[in-house]
């Protein structure tokens, strides 16, 4: 476990500023008790964790920690960054732009369809094309994120099959990639 | 002659114990050291010694050749090839070995403001782009649909003509049909009906 050199940091914010706004700042920010979040690298996986438990975790071997903290994602083999699902909860509370989709869309996004324009119950305005966007049920529960395949304006005009938004995690994946999601001996 | 006096001398000295051992010019010289010879030795036993030894030690030197100093590349200032450095093979002097890590607060801070000014830039572009996109379309739009009304009016007039120059017509020879229905009990077509008559 080691803290992220410039490079990584850079590749990890960009990512993460793809579907959030302003409001990152808020997660490197130090908090009322003294204590701040910091990046750790694990194992090419990067966790979002509280300095006071990333000084603690020292004490265990490398090979021995499994995770800490909340995983944002994991770094390839060539050095870009790949968001992952469980980063779901640090998006929706700062996301830039947002999708709600009807009841009928949420099981066909969840098995892991792309969002079509008749599934789309709200849907931010000035959104442009090929943007992050984070997906939530009609009743403001975040299920997972995506970017847009038209924007907004256009996405108007579309039929009702086209596609508004192409997925790029939802969270049928703690089902489905239940065996590379995390971490394991 | 003096030299011959002075030899005579020494002579005198050097015959009465070394006789035998000192025939012609050679002899005196070694037969003085000998007679006065050894409180000479035990008074300076090593300078002569030593003046040979640096002698020897000169003469070795001049025999052999000075050695010649190597320069390296740096110091005689000969321009440098045009390679290819690899990658870690040249190593900054003075620099930390390995990675950098940034985990205080203000250079991570710094960097987030950095992408996200990037970011702002990008999406703003975009915006701005689909914004000018979309005023282009609406005014092909308008355009298009002042085009098609325009069509449709002339069209409209068109048929319009038309049909006001069939009416005008058929107001012309309106009366007589009538007439002439009224006359015949049909229609002005029936009764202009050709007819073949056989003679």
């Amino acid at each position: 476990m080691r803290p992220l050199t410039e490079e990584e940091t850079q590749a990890v914010f960009k990512k993460l500023a793809e579907y959030t706004g302003a409001s990152l700042k808020n997660i490197i920010a130090p908090q009322e008790d003294g204590d701040r979040n910091v990046f750790r690298l694990s194992q090419n996986r990067v966790y979002l964790v509280r300095l006071s438990m990333a000084n603690l975790a020292t004490s265990i071997a490398r090979d021995n920690l499994l995770s800490l903290g909340t995983c944002l994602g994991k770094f390839t083999k060539s050095g870009k960054f790949r968001i992952h699902i469980t980063a779901l909860p640090i998006l929706a509370e700062h996301a830039r732009h947002k999708l709600w989709i009807r009841p009928n869309g949420v099981m066909p996004f969840l098995y892991g369809g792309n969002i079509v324009k008749a599934h789309v119950g709200r849907y931010s305005e000035d959104c442009p094309e090929h943007q992050g966007l984070v997906v939530y049920t009609m009743d403001d529960v975040p299920l997972g994120f995506g970017v847009s395949a038209r924007s907004t304006a256009e996405s108007r005009r579309l039929d009702p099959t086209g596609v508004v938004c192409f997925r790029q995690a939802d969270c049928g994946e703690y089902l489905r990639d239940e065996d590379t999601l995390f971490q394991s001996g | 002659m003096a030299p011959s006096k002075t030899r005579t001398i020494k002579n005198k000295h050097a015959g009465s114990k070394s006789g035998a051992g000192a025939p012609g010019k050679g002899g005196p010289k070694r037969s003085s050291t000998d007679g006065v010879s050894k409180s000479a030795k035990s008074k300076k036993p090593k300078g002569p010694v030593v003046s040979q030894q640096v002698k020897e030690k000169n003469r070795a030197l001049l025999m052999k050749r000075p050695k010649k100093k190597t320069y390296t590349a740096e110091e005689l200032g000969i321009p440098t090839l045009n390679m290819i450095t690899p990658v870690g093979v040249e190593k900054p002097k003075g620099k930390k070995k390995g990675k950098v890590f940034v985990d205080d607060k203000e250079s991570m801070t710094t960097i987030l403001s950095l992408v996200q000014a990037e970011k702002e830039g990008h999406i703003e572009s975009k915006m701005i782009k689909a914004r000018q996109m979309e005023e282009i379309r609406e005014a092909r739009r308008l355009e298009a649909e002042k085009k098609s009304a325009e069509k449709k009016a002339k069209f409209e007039d068109t048929k319009e003509a038309l049909r006001k120059k069939r009416k005008r017509k058929n107001d012309g020879d309106g009366g007589d049909n009538l007439k002439s229905i009224s006359q015949t009990g049909s229609k002005a077509v029936k009764a202009s009906k050709k007819k073949v008559s056989f003679a």
